[in-house]
């Protein structure tokens, strides 16, 4: 209940509109069978499940590599998933703009990172096949026309700044792109088509699958289920499951129906159930990650989390019943996101603290005036009316930001050992602007366990299943315990692309 | 209480007739509704239309026309947003036999004052 208050009746209500929109979706009859007599439907060459950015790189990269029929399915109405709604912030070691900004980065620097932050469980030979890639992955990007501000970021839990962004601060400016490019290399995209189970054949490999036409994601209308077969292979990139409560829960019984969810309505999980079902190695399915840079004060990712990841490293987060600092704005996403919710008031109720930031250093950001314009930051002239707008104690507040300062100038956090790099010359002073943060549940690191080929492997076996490769969030064990942010479209876009070239190969 | 179980009666009521009549009809739906169903419902009657039913009669250029709005939230058209283009099917915001919710709802509190949930 205590979180239903926070996030506020709107808020709350949207969740459980999703959950009942689950449980209508939510297929009972989904699982896999033997090919053997099927009467076939369709036949197609390479046959992809989901159209984010896995889904997309492996078309493109597949197209490119010689395959003439390539088709990509999706079950929602829209193409693009949690890609198109994405923050389009994309990691890279040794890009050139690191170059022109004289950072010093390597293959080996981005991956230490990633096991630090992953806690000791992350995949290191995964790790450092995307990294060695990424720049490759950027490429594909640009080649299709996607354009990135001409700065880089630096995010919590990265010892560089070596992060992109696109100009529309989105990772539309990535999907779109990317599907047009698919369009003209002839790709076959198919919206409102699901994937309901795979076809084996005699030896235990994937033929085909059994896909739900004229599907209306969250309706009741049955629509119509087809035999297709694959004959190269079919890939698997149906994103990650942090929409459906059944399943986080499952793993997760913290993540209930009223913790918010940055995530597209469409991951819900069941292509990598599905996987599970017929013997792909299940990890780190209960290493759930929630964003600490979300807002309780509007919907899924909205205009704040841009805003503030790019605000953090020149900016304190404070307590609001203290008016101290609780954490490093930028150490890992885990770390903050825990620091976030032990924020409560006397009587335990959760009190989302605030992020402070100078006006003349966030106005940079083009989300700025967005998140002012549709109310869910605003803007204080000076630090008592701030103080008053939100409860906190002025003293302790005031001393606080003075404390702070004194880093600024240092270049040394005493507190919490902040990396002030990218806080250099940036004071804390008036006018102000604030948001409140309050973690949302937003990236599943489990999924099924995949070889650097993207082949998925039995868990009886340890062998690849044959035919059957997966890329993207619906993978598991990669980044461990906790993903840095700006990895997840490196590795979605790498994988995708390695899928492709086994596919071909094979 | 029993007031509104009469109430619920009622909605309940309504909703049976939904299949025939339009919860609110848009004016220029009035010619084509309730007459002949197919002309909006091409993949049979007990189907949702197809997600080019609309277009026969509706330009997706023109209503990102009619929707635009100006170059600092150029991207928060409806009809021409940044997440889809153009290419967001007409089903995910409106529906003639039930209202709806503009799908932007869902991360952003922006305002569309025309639409009809
Ligand atoms: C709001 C938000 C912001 C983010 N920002 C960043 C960022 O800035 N940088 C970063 O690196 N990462 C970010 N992430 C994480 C990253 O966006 C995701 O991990 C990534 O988009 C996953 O890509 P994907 O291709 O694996 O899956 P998705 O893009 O989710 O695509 C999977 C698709 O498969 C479809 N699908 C699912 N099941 C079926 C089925 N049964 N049949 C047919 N289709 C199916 C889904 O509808 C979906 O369209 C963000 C995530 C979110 C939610």
């Amino acid at each position: 209940m205590k979180d239903a208050n926070l996030l506020g009746r709107r808020n709350f209500i949207k969740g459980m509109g999703a959950a009942a929109g689950v449980a209508i979706a939510a297929p009972a009859m989904a699982i896999s069978e033997k090919a053997d007599g099927v009467k076939w439907d369709k036949e197609v060459e390479v046959l992809i499940i989901g159209s984010g950015f896995a889904g997309l790189a492996a078309a493109i990269e597949a197209s490119r590599k010689g395959a003439k029929d390539v088709h990509i399915f999706e079950k929602m109405s829209y193409f693009g998933g949690n890609s198109a709604i994405n923050g389009g912030l994309f990691a890279a070691p040794g890009t050139p703009m690191q170059k022109q900004e004289g950072v010093k980065d390597s293959v080996d620097r981005m991956v230490a990172d990633q096991m630090k932050s992953g806690r000791g469980v992350a995949d290191e030979a995964l790790l450092r096949h995307v990294a060695e890639h990424a720049v490759e992955a950027l490429q594909m990007t640009m080649d299709a026309g996607s354009e990135f501000h001409p700065y880089l970021q630096q995010l919590g839990g990265h010892s560089v700044a070596r992060t992109y962004q696109t100009t529309v601060s989105c990772g539309a400016g990535i999907t779109q792109p990317l599907l047009n490019e698919c369009r003209k290399l002839g790709v076959h995209t198919h919206n409102r088509a699901k994937f309901e189970g795979f076809l084996v054949g005699d030896k235990g490999e994937i033929v085909g699958v059994k896909m739900r036409e004229n599907y209306h994601f969250g309706e009741d209308q049955p629509g119509k289920i087809s035999h297709i077969r694959a004959k190269r292979g079919v890939i698997m990139a149906t994103g990650g499951f942090a929409q459906n409560i059944n399943l986080r829960m499952a793993q997760d019984p913290t993540l209930t129906a009223e913790v918010g969810c940055t995530n597209a309505p469409g991951a819900t999980g069941e292509g990598m159930y599905e996987m599970f079902r017929l013997g792909a190695i299940p990890v780190h399915l209960a290493h759930i990650q929630s964003g600490p840079w979300a807002s309780p004060d509007e919907g899924g990712f909205g205009y704040v989390s841009n805003y503030t990841i790019y605000n953090f490293p020149h900016s304190l987060a404070i307590h609001r019943l203290t008016g101290k600092r609780f954490m490093n704005e930028i150490a890992d996403r885990k770390t903050r996101a825990d620091a976030e919710l032990s924020c409560r008031d006397e009587k335990g109720e959760a009190l989302p603290p605030i992020l402070i930031t100078s006006y003349k250093d966030s106005k940079k950001h083009p989300n700025t005036k967005k998140v002012i314009k549709y109310n869910v930051g605003w803007k204080f002239d000076t630090i008592e009316e701030l103080a008053k707008h939100f409860e906190v104690p002025l003293k302790p507040l005031k001393a606080q930001i003075e404390e702070y300062n004194s880093y600024v100038k240092s270049g040394d956090d005493k507190q919490f050992g902040k990396n002030m790099t990218k806080a250099k010359d940036k004071f804390i002073e008036a006018p102000f602007t604030v948001v409140r943060l309050w973690p949302k549940v937003h990236y599943c690191q489990g999924g099924v366990q995949i070889t650097t080929k993207a082949e998925v492997k039995d868990s009886f076996t340890g062998q690849p299943i044959s035919g059957l490769y997966a890329a993207g969030e619906v993978c598991g064990g990669i980044h461990g315990v906790s993903r840095l942010g700006s990895c997840s479209i490196p590795e979605c876009m790498v994988m995708g692309m390695t899928a492709a070239r086994s596919v071909m190969q094979a | 209480m029993i007031k509104l179980k009469a109430v619920l009666a009622l909605t309940l009521g309504c909703l049976l007739t939904l299949s025939v009549q339009a919860v609110e009809v848009r004016d220029h739906h009035k010619e084509v509704i309730g007459k002949d169903c197919k002309t909006c419902h091409d993949n049979g009657i007990k189907q949702f239309p197809s997600d080019q039913s609309c277009l026969q009669c509706h330009d997706v250029d023109d209503l990102a026309e009619q929707t635009a709005r100006n170059e600092e939230d150029k991207w928060q058209n409806p009809h021409n947003n940044l997440h889809y283009g153009k290419e967001l099917p007409c089903q995910e915001c409106h529906g003639e036999h039930q209202p709806k919710q503009p799908m932007c709802n869902n991360c952003h509190t922006f305002k569309f004052d025309k639409h009809k949930q």
